[in-house]
């Protein structure tokens, strides 16, 4: 059977199309739909011939099935350890298969290929460091992810999220005008407290531009108005721009590399515009992940960095604190059991472990921070990564998933988990609504303002 | 000065005594109404499932949803519609406290009307700590009231206002909207001082002294805005602030509380919102208002 009118081949590119994708309850007719789209075989082994590059053709040659790789996955570990979950079979089983079969293969088992990519796998990248051959299925799904989406077979989330950095650029409906008018309402509303605090937009040679994630404008504006406090007590000449301020890409986890490309050209442009010494985004990982660390090749920049050095948000604080920039009052500092998540994202995949370290030796009480272990590059997905948080159909399997950081949390004995990452926060705060294990979460922005040491008539208060 | 009012309504039975005092005053003085609800909190990352802000229940949000609640609060509303040329209902999802800010915004409100309580439910409430009402009394460019019995002993129309102050600078604010609701409607106003004696040790003399200079600070601060308004008291009692505001209102069958929300608590997950205006709020016969910018007023 030919496509289907809300899935298929064709990305979506309209307003129109993305609202009727939406009011489709639950992708109900998308997944009908998607048990006849038909498998274009011909164009599925091109793109193969065209994009798989010799690293992925080696690792999928030189696996040797020796099963090593089975624990350090944490969906092996949660799902009782089943043959199933081991990553190599994982990847076998399904891009391994479609490449044996010269793409060849029907839909029933493109739909099972879908079901692994999105569901057993969340691209943590963990395996790549226990295999003796570095062989990183994370790397491998993403390859897979973008194959399934070309052919039309993605959950229907993803497709709405792909759909809306295309047609808004920005994981939701937030125009640049509603971003605008956000900045400008946080500004008002926090200036109130903050004497001179300003959020300044497309402000040219700024010392930085922030950018963040669309959620936050859209439903925690807050996080913009915390950040502009932060920004202000440090003294920074700082901005933000009306266009490319969206630094996240769902495109990302869709598969969808064609807007992956868009999104952070987009972004780039801005720094290119702007033309800041330095740039940082909000505190989430994947967006880090999508706009630094592996942006700059889908951008195809030789370099393979972003147009100005262009730094977590973590790092921003850590030398903001370091260099004095930001004081802590020590009588605020936090005085109960503490641990860390540490995002796959700006962890593992850049190494970002002591710096955030060393913001907890500013902001905790010594003797407070709790490691949890495994932690820093071996840490294990918050449970929610590459996209499962916001996949209806695979909630299950994702509150399964959940439990590998439920055991880690409750193992520190913390009830205090700080989580600088976007999507690992949403993971903690979706775990502790499913097994009600008694923690609190917070990003850095707000426990920091708490703890700030004022300079004397900087705040207002009331 | 109440031309827009905006109802922030979970459709709750809290939220009755609030609906009817938005209601009433709308048709009393031609105001334009918002029935602004959120329909839930959005949760799982960037699904589309939200938690009901009624049941706590996971919620997909589609038009057959909306369409439904829009019904629901018709229905709940049903008696209030009626006469109301000028209501409207607007549904949006998100975490209350800053949609309701987002709308008020918007439509340049005049006045924000809220239950106290919103019957919150606890589990879309866990990383969201601190109350609706509290955040948005704290942010509202406009007077912020609420309503917290259904029996608040508001029979249409206010005639009796009370004014408490603590000399703050939000509390000159909350004084203009006073007088110029006291004026507009013609009201009584009664411009009244605790002389917050709680927890101390003062003997009576130091008590006397004080409650004079309170009232000649009454007389200074706010006489000379009132020009040729003259339907005002000055009262000044000693004791805790809330209790002696509850006690004069009831004593003088007051309609409307005014305060200025202030709080020195600076963690807003804390702060509650100004601990007498809380108290207030939950004690009083009558409708609270709580002003805190000097917009709208
Ligand atoms: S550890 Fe490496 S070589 Fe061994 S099965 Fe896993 S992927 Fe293959
Ligand atoms: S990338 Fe992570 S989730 Fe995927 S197979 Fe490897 S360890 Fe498991
Ligand atoms: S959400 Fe956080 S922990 Fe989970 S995969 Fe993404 S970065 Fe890693």
């Amino acid at each position: 059977m030919p496509q289907g009118e809300l899935c298929n081949r064709k990305p979506i590119v309209t307003d129109e199309q993305l609202k009727l994708t939406l009011s489709d309850k639950s992708g109900k007719k998308y997944y009908a739909e998607m048990l006849e789209l038909d498998v274009d075989t011909n164009a599925l082994w091109a793109t193969i011939q065209k994009t798989m590059k010799a690293r992925l053709k080696t690792w999928l040659e030189i696996c040797a099935h020796c099963g090593m790789c089975a624990d350090s996955c944490f969906l092996y570990q949660v799902n009782d350890c089943v043959p199933e979950q081991v990553p190599s079979y994982k990847i076998q089983s399904t891009l391994g298969h479609i490449v044996k079969k010269k793409g060849n293969v029907d839909n029933e088992f493109m739909r099972h290929c879908m079901k692994v990519a999105w569901s057993q796998c969340t691209c943590c990248n963990r395996c790549g460091m226990y295999c003796p051959h570095g062989i990183d299925m994370g790397v491998m799904f993403s390859y897979l992810r973008g194959l399934l989406y070309s052919q039309g077979f993605v959950p229907w989330e993803l497709k709405i999220g792909s759909g809306m950095h295309r047609v808004y650029r920005a994981q939701m409906d937030v125009t640049t005008e509603d971003w605008v008018e956000t900045c400008e309402w946080m500004a008002e509303e926090t200036e109130e407290e903050w004497p001179g605090l300003t959020i300044p937009v497309d402000k040219q040679d700024a010392e930085i531009m922030y950018t963040c994630n669309a959620r936050e404008p859209k439903h925690y504006p807050e996080d913009l108005a915390e950040a502009a406090v932060l920004f202000h007590v440090a003294g920074t000449n700082w901005t933000v721009p009306s266009e490319g301020w969206e630094q996240t890409s769902l495109s990302m986890f869709a598969g969808d590399w064609e807007c992956c490309k868009d999104n952070v050209n987009h972004v780039y442009d801005a720094i290119e515009r702007l033309n800041p010494a330095r740039v940082t985004g909000t505190e989430c990982g994947h967006a880090h992940r999508a706009t630094v660390i592996e942006g700059p090749y889908w951008a195809g920049r030789e370099d393979g960095l972003p147009p100005k050095p262009y730094i977590h948000y973590v790092e921003w604080l850590a030398e903001a604190l370091r260099e004095g920039k930001l004081k802590i009052d020590p009588a605020k500092r936090i005085k109960e059991p503490v641990t860390l998540q540490d995002s796959c994202n700006y962890v593992r995949n850049q190494g970002l472990k002591d710096v955030t370290r060393e913001i907890i030796s500013y902001i905790v009480e010594p003797g407070y921070f709790v490691e949890m272990a495994p932690n820093k590059e071996h840490n294990y997905c918050c449970g929610g990564g590459g996209g499962f948080n916001g996949i209806g159909m695979y909630r299950e399997q994702r509150n399964v998933a959940l439990r590998k950081k439920m055991d880690q949390i409750l193992d520190t004995g913390c009830k205090l988990v700080i989580a600088p990452c976007h999507n690992c926060w949403d993971a903690i705060r979706d775990l502790e609504e499913e097994y009600e294990i008694g923690i609190r979460w917070s990003f850095l922005k707000p426990l920091i303002i708490g703890m700030l040491d004022i300079p004397e008539g900087m705040r207002v208060e009331w | 000065m109440f031309k827009k009012i905006l109802l922030a309504t979970t459709g709750s039975p809290a939220s009755f005594g609030a609906a009817r005092v938005a209601f009433d005053m709308a048709k009393r003085y031609g105001s334009e109404v918002t029935i602004f609800h959120v329909v839930g909190v959005p949760t799982k990352a960037f699904s589309h499932v939200v938690n009901d802000v009624r049941t706590g229940e996971e919620v997909e949000v589609d038009e057959e949803y909306l369409a439904w609640v829009e019904e629901e609060l018709k229905t709940t509303f049903a008696k209030q519609f009626e006469g109301a040329d000028n209501a409207k209902i607007v549904l949006t999802t998100g975490v209350p406290a800053r949609e309701i800010l987002r709308e008020a915004r918007k439509a340049d409100s005049d006045l924000v009307v809220m239950a106290a309580s919103s019957g919150e439910n606890a589990s879309f409430h866990k990383g969201y700590p601190g109350s609706t009402l509290q955040k948005v009394a704290k942010a509202a460019r406009c007077p912020v009231l609420s309503v917290h019995r259904e029996s608040a002993s508001y029979w249409g129309g206010f005639s009796n206002i009370l004014f408490g102050t603590d000399f703050s600078k939000q509390a000159e604010s909350a004084f203009k909207f006073a007088l110029s609701t006291a004026r507009e409607l013609d009201c009584d106003l009664t411009i009244f001082h605790a002389l917050d004696i709680s927890g101390k040790v003062l003997d009576q003399n130091e008590i006397e002294e004080n409650l004079i200079i309170a009232r000649k600070r009454i007389r200074e601060t706010y006489v000379p805005l009132m020009g040729d308004f003259k339907n005002y008291d000055i009262e000044v009692w000693e004791g805790t602030p809330y209790v002696e505001i509850v006690k004069l209102a009831r004593e003088k069958s007051v309609d409307l509380v005014c305060l200025a929300h202030h709080t020195n608590e600076l963690d807003p997950e804390r702060a509650r919102i100004g601990s007498t205006v809380e108290q207030v709020i939950l004690r009083a016969n009558c409708p609270v208002v709580s002003v805190s910018k000097p917009d709208k007023v």
